[in-house]
């Protein structure tokens, strides 16, 4: 768990971080989101202590920040940055490994170590293991990142804008793959992103930041339907909110059950989002899906009646 | 490395049509020196000037036939160079390297009267164009060739060998051999002196350079006044530094009896030292702290929030990824000091400056050539060996 409470961080007389409270509990997914120059990338910094704060209290597992040794800190911190840092005249697997052999693993374990993560990352050992990052696309040297953050197993993962230097096609693969990696692994993930879709498709925990404060934080279903004011309104998208909410509502959770007439004729698989069935609809000319399982067998089905009726009982009830 | 690089057939192919202008007008610059001007000088003894002689008369007709036979074929191969036509020139050029001593050899039989054995033989004016053009071929074959700078430094060698061979055994009367003969102890001393005082001023320049870098990288204060000191002394010139370094020195050994038993006096190595060591400080750090500086500092930042600790970031991130850069300041001021070495023979440092400065104060110019020509070489040597060097220990993935 990462507790931040009244942290600031001055320059000389300019403040980067002013006062800012949040808490990250374990197992979740925090996305600091904001304009460049808004401190997010400054609050980041402070946790693994690249840059010491000025003001209040940094709790991680129950101790303040002050009382670990940096180093030993950040080895037991994940970190990603932007531009992978990634050492050049390192092969991809000793880049993978250093955090482990920093730690005095033995050799052995740190080789098993490094396969394991290649593998999970999508990376064939044979054919990456020996290359060099130069030798690398954008998005292989940021899978080598994330698996060397990921090597000594670390409960707490720090990224500062991870994706922001990839193409959209290639970042949405690595958004998803990330996604699918943190159901499985379940750190305590800081996520820092200018990019708002990025924010919310991976988010549990949400905060908007604005010159150094925070303007609002919550679920992101929450911040979608109340935005505390115009600037955290015009963050996610303005008038696209309404699709941005559907894009984080699965059609499984607003299906009516089979009813006595004839099944629509468009299908949509349950784990789909309530934008892709919109979108679908306006595609089709159709008012109705029916709703299928991973065996594309019929489950129910999905108005657009309902479609829209659900998303106004959303209002409702997502308030944490 | 460029698509070019990266596809070398077709770029051959395509240049197989055209004629290689640099080759062409370097044989033809060689062809017209060996006809135009003296190949060997004569004198009867070392004082006297010598008389030159032609290519007809140095060689007589069948020598002179065969070198101009071999410096033609150079023009005619890189008239449609292909990669064979390139091999032949290198090989070409290597075997006239290679001859040069042996027509010397030729003359020495054809000028010389057995009845005169202070006779002695210079080498003319063509002699040494020819050998310097055929260098500039060998660096144009070479990059034609993609060769790397190793190869054609064991060639030369191997040349060297052959104009060893031949000075030792059959070229008595070649006046640069009578000169080291006449002290070949000597010659071998200021060699070794020579080194010497190349091999400790470069060597505690790096380490002073190492350790000034990084205290400028650390103190930003500290760097511009190092760098103003050091490009002021080396608008000094050598010599006006020698004789600055003279009273105080002389002072100190005068009055510190510890710094006199050191062997520190007004002349001699000290002073010598010290003005090289100033000399090659400002390319050593200058080249160190760029080298440091350089290395990306996003790679830095991900090396201390992986948690490595000061000294394993500078040794295992910082230090190999400057390497390159460290140690193409390390050839410069080598290759500059063995230069400067000369001038400190006038403080009575030694080395091969010696045989420069008394050549010059007897007018004995072979004698000038004993000292000059090993610097030379020595520095040509140096700069292939450290590059190759370089070259080698350039961490895998940064090449």
């Amino acid at each position: 768990m990462i507790e931040l409470s009244h942290v600031s961080k001055r320059f000389g007389d300019d403040i980067a971080v002013n006062d800012i409270s949040l808490r990250v509990p374990k197992g979740k997914f925090c996305a600091l989101v904001g304009t460049s120059g808004c401190g997010k990338s400054t609050t980041l910094r402070m946790i693994n202590r690249l840059i010491e704060h000025s003001e209040g209290d940094i709790i991680l597992d129950g101790q303040a920040i002050e009382a670990y040794d940096p180093v030993k800190l950040r080895r037991r911190i994940g970190y990603v940055i932007q531009h992978t840092g990634l050492f050049p005249h390192w092969n991809v697997a000793r880049n993978i490994g250093l955090v482990p052999r920093l730690l005095k693993w033995s050799a052995a374990d740190v080789q098993a170590r490094v396969e394991e993560l290649m593998a999970l990352l999508g990376l064939p050992v044979g054919e990456f293991a020996h290359k060099y990052p130069h030798q690398l696309s954008g998005g292989q040297a940021q899978r080598v990142g994330v698996a060397r953050a990921l090597a000594a197993d670390p409960d707490i993962m720090l990224m500062d804008e991870p994706f922001g230097a990839l193409d959209p096609i290639t970042r949405e693969k690595l958004q998803d793959e990330l996604a699918k990696l943190q159901a499985r692994l379940h750190k305590t993930v800081v996520f820092v992103t200018h990019d708002m879709d990025e924010a919310l498709k991976l988010a549990d925990h949400l905060v908007v930041m604005r010159e150094g404060r925070i303007v609002q934080q919550g679920s992101p279903l929450a911040l979608l339907q109340q935005p505390a004011d115009a600037f955290v309104e015009s963050m996610l998208g303005g008038l696209e909110r309404g699709l941005k909410q559907a894009a984080l509502t699965r059609v499984k959770d607003h299906m009516t059950s089979l009813g006595p007439t004839l099944p629509a004729h468009s299908r949509i698989p349950a784990v789909f989002t309530l934008r892709q069935a919109l979108s679908m609809m306006l595609r089709d000319h159709s008012d109705r899906l029916t709703v299928v399982d991973q065996h594309d067998v019929p489950i129910g089905e999905l108005s657009l009646r309902r479609l829209i009726k659900e998303a106004q009982l959303d209002k409702g009830s997502a308030h944490e | 490395m460029s698509l070019m690089d990266a596809l070398p057939t077709p770029r051959l192919r395509w240049e197989g049509r055209h004629p290689n202008i640099v080759l062409l007008s370097l044989s033809l610059i060689m062809l017209i020196t060996f006809w135009a001007f003296d190949v060997v000088s004569m004198a009867p003894n070392r004082i006297v000037l010598g008389t030159g002689y032609g290519a007809l008369e140095a060689f007589g007709w069948p020598g002179a036939l065969l070198a101009t036979l071999l410096l033609s074929s150079i023009a005619i191969l890189a008239w449609q160079p292909s990669i064979r036509h390139y091999r032949a020139l290198l090989a070409a050029v290597l075997l006239l390297m290679a001859l040069m001593p042996v027509g010397l050899i030729a003359s020495s039989y054809l000028l010389i009267d057995p009845e005169l054995p202070q006779a002695r033989l210079g080498l003319g004016a063509a002699y040494w164009v020819v050998l310097f053009v055929l260098l500039l071929c060998l660096i144009e074959i070479r990059l034609r060739l993609h060769l790397s700078r190793l190869w054609p430094t064991l060639l030369l060698c191997g040349v060297a060998l052959v104009w060893w061979l031949c000075a030792a055994f059959w070229l008595d009367s070649l006046a640069l051999v009578q000169e080291f003969r006449a002290r070949d102890q000597q010659f071998l001393r200021a060699i070794g002196q020579h080194m010497a005082l190349v091999g400790i001023a470069v060597s505690s320049s790096v380490l002073v350079g190492l350790v000034l870098a990084m205290l400028m990288r650390r103190y930003a204060r500290l760097q511009k006044a190092a760098f103003s000191v050091l490009n002021f002394l080396q608008t000094i010139p050598s010599l006006a530094l020698f004789g600055l370094l003279l009273a105080p020195l002389a002072w100190l050994a005068e009055n510190v009896p510890f710094l006199d038993q050191l062997g520190v006096s007004g002349i001699g190595t000290t002073p010598a030292l010290i003005a090289l060591i100033a000399y090659s400080l400002l390319p050593m750090v200058r080249n160190t702290y760029i080298a440091l500086e350089e290395v990306s500092p996003n790679t830095l930042e991900a090396a201390k929030g992986m948690g490595m600790r000061a000294g394993q970031r500078f040794w295992q991130v910082r230090l190999p990824l400057a390497l390159p850069v460290l140690l193409e300041g390390v050839r410069i001021t080598t290759v500059q000091a063995i230069g400067l070495t000369a001038v400190a023979a006038l403080i009575g440092a030694g080395g091969l400056g010696t045989f420069i400065f008394q050549g010059l104060g007897q007018a004995a110019m072979d004698m000038v050539l004993l000292g000059a020509l090993p610097i030379l070489i020595l520095a040509l040597v140096v700069d292939a060996g450290l590059g190759a060097l370089a070259e080698a220990l350039r961490p895998e993935g940064t090449r």
